[in-house]
């Protein structure tokens, strides 16, 4: 039987700090590149101009057909041959994870625009709006309110994607953990104590993804 | 600058691909299955009215619902078989983790589909003389079931991509097969987009077959959980 002992993984805490820092930063890249990209691709995917939807559509099933991991792996490892570029484990892991939750975040975005009801946009247009202001102040607004619950889930998703961008070896909690393990043959201190890091930041949040839904579900 | 493509070291070395699919076909089937019976029992003790069932269960969801699979996954292949004093290959490992944590997701569509049973017919089938486990096996879950078909195939697809993290623990599953070959013949570019390319060939045909399944359910008439 193995004893626990956490000494080895308090002492490393500043190397895990330094991989919550990396963890954080990937987020917050994933988080608005992904959601940003997401609406624009939603409001392609609703189009009725072929122009917009086609692309939209594509980029929506291949991202979502495709394992996010095999995305990082490919831009990591692939894109460099085609690009003149290096690119690094960030670029990398960001991209892939940014994209998978734009193709994601689309339809979420799509389908809460798609909730609206019809007489929103008679009245919005029967005002003089144009289709923009129309989605940008009455449209869009609502239909947030409605998608939050589901975005706050592709937010906590994407907490748990950023995990991923160790398989190219960026500095993240997971990556330091695995540094940590080798180094002090603690594997099960510091893989738990990880996990129980990820738990106690995400719990939280996915309770608090539970409760808007709740009250979305009360509210209409 | 042009680049010249060249698929033939991908062809060469298409029995590793096919080899690679196999495998993950393997663990998806092997953690499909076990997670959706496990994940029926664990539903089936939250929805308990015994805190000392519904308690531990509800733990273990939200524990494998808000960890990442990546670190369930280097938990059960580097802690666990030091904790436990066994032997653990990446194949056990993998089956291990993607049964739990996809149970935990299956725990939650079940509790849904089982809530979204109307109280009338637990009671009709109370009246005729069911015990609790008849009512349920004979008359709630038949219905049930075909109210959580498309969030099961929603949750199997999303297994399916997740099983791509055995690569990290060198199970040899479709990705780590590519990457092998790309290693070994240089050339990255094709082989990964071979295998992305299958990966998207597969995962679409299943989708799709999800969506008729579902469209044929809801012809029939009947709501579904989510």
């Amino acid at each position: 039987m193995a004893q626990w002992d956490f000494s080895s993984v308090l002492a490393n805490s500043d190397a895990l700090l330094v991989g919550a820092v990396g963890t954080l930063r990937i987020f917050a890249i994933c988080l608005v590149a992904g959601l940003g990209l997401g609406l624009l691709i939603g409001l392609g995917r609703y189009s009725r101009r072929r122009v917009f939807y086609w692309p939209a559509t594509a980029f929506v099933e291949f991202f979502r057909n495709t394992p996010v991991l095999v995305q990082i792996v490919w831009f990591y490892f692939a894109l460099p041959i085609l690009a003149p570029f290096t690119i690094s484990p960030l670029a990398a892991a960001a991209l892939g994870i940014s994209l998978n939750s734009a193709a994601f975040s689309a339809e979420i975005y799509r389908g809460g625009i798609q909730s609206i009801e019809r007489g929103q946009w008679d009245g919005a247009r029967a005002l003089g709006m144009s289709f923009l202001q129309a989605m940008r102040r009455i449209i869009l607004p609502q239909a947030l309110k409605r998608m939050t619950p589901a975005l706050t889930n592709r937010a906590i998703e994407i907490f748990k994607m950023s995990t991923l961008a160790s398989a190219v070896a960026y500095v993240e909690l997971l990556q330091q953990a695995k540094l940590i393990a080798s180094l002090n043959f603690n594997p099960i201190e510091a893989y738990t104590a990880v996990a129980v890091i990820f738990f106690v930041f995400l719990w939280p949040l996915v309770q608090l993804t539970y409760l808007l839904e709740r009250r979305l579900a009360r509210d209409e | 600058m042009a680049y010249q493509w060249d698929f033939t070291p991908v062809f060469a070395n298409a029995d590793l691909l096919a080899q690679g699919l196999v495998n993950t076909l393997k663990v998806t089937g092997t953690a499909l299955a076990c997670g959706l019976a496990l994940g029926l029992v664990l539903a089936l003790l939250r929805l308990s009215r015994l805190r000392l069932a519904a308690w531990p269960a509800g733990l273990i969801i939200e524990v494998f619902r808000t960890t990442p699979p990546l670190v369930q996954l280097f938990w059960f292949f580097f802690a666990l078989p030091l904790i436990a004093g066994i032997e653990m290959t990446p194949f056990l490992a993998a089956a291990v983790t993607f049964s739990i944590q996809s149970s935990a997701f299956f725990a939650e569509v079940f509790r849904a589909g089982i809530v979204s049973i109307e109280r009338g017919q637990w009671e009709g089938a109370r009246a005729i003389g069911m015990t609790h486990g008849q009512a349920l096996r004979r008359i709630v879950l038949p219905q049930a079931v075909k109210r959580m078909i498309p969030a099961f195939m929603e949750r199997a697809i999303e297994l399916m991509k997740t099983t791509t993290l055995v690569a990290t623990i060198s199970y040899a599953d479709l990705l780590f097969a590519a990457n092998e070959i790309a290693q070994k013949t240089f050339r990255p570019l094709e082989t990964l987009t071979v295998a992305a390319l299958i990966y998207f060939v597969v995962i679409t045909a299943f989708s799709l077959f999800a969506r008729r399944l579902e469209r044929r359910l809801a012809v029939s008439g009947e709501s579904t959980v989510h």
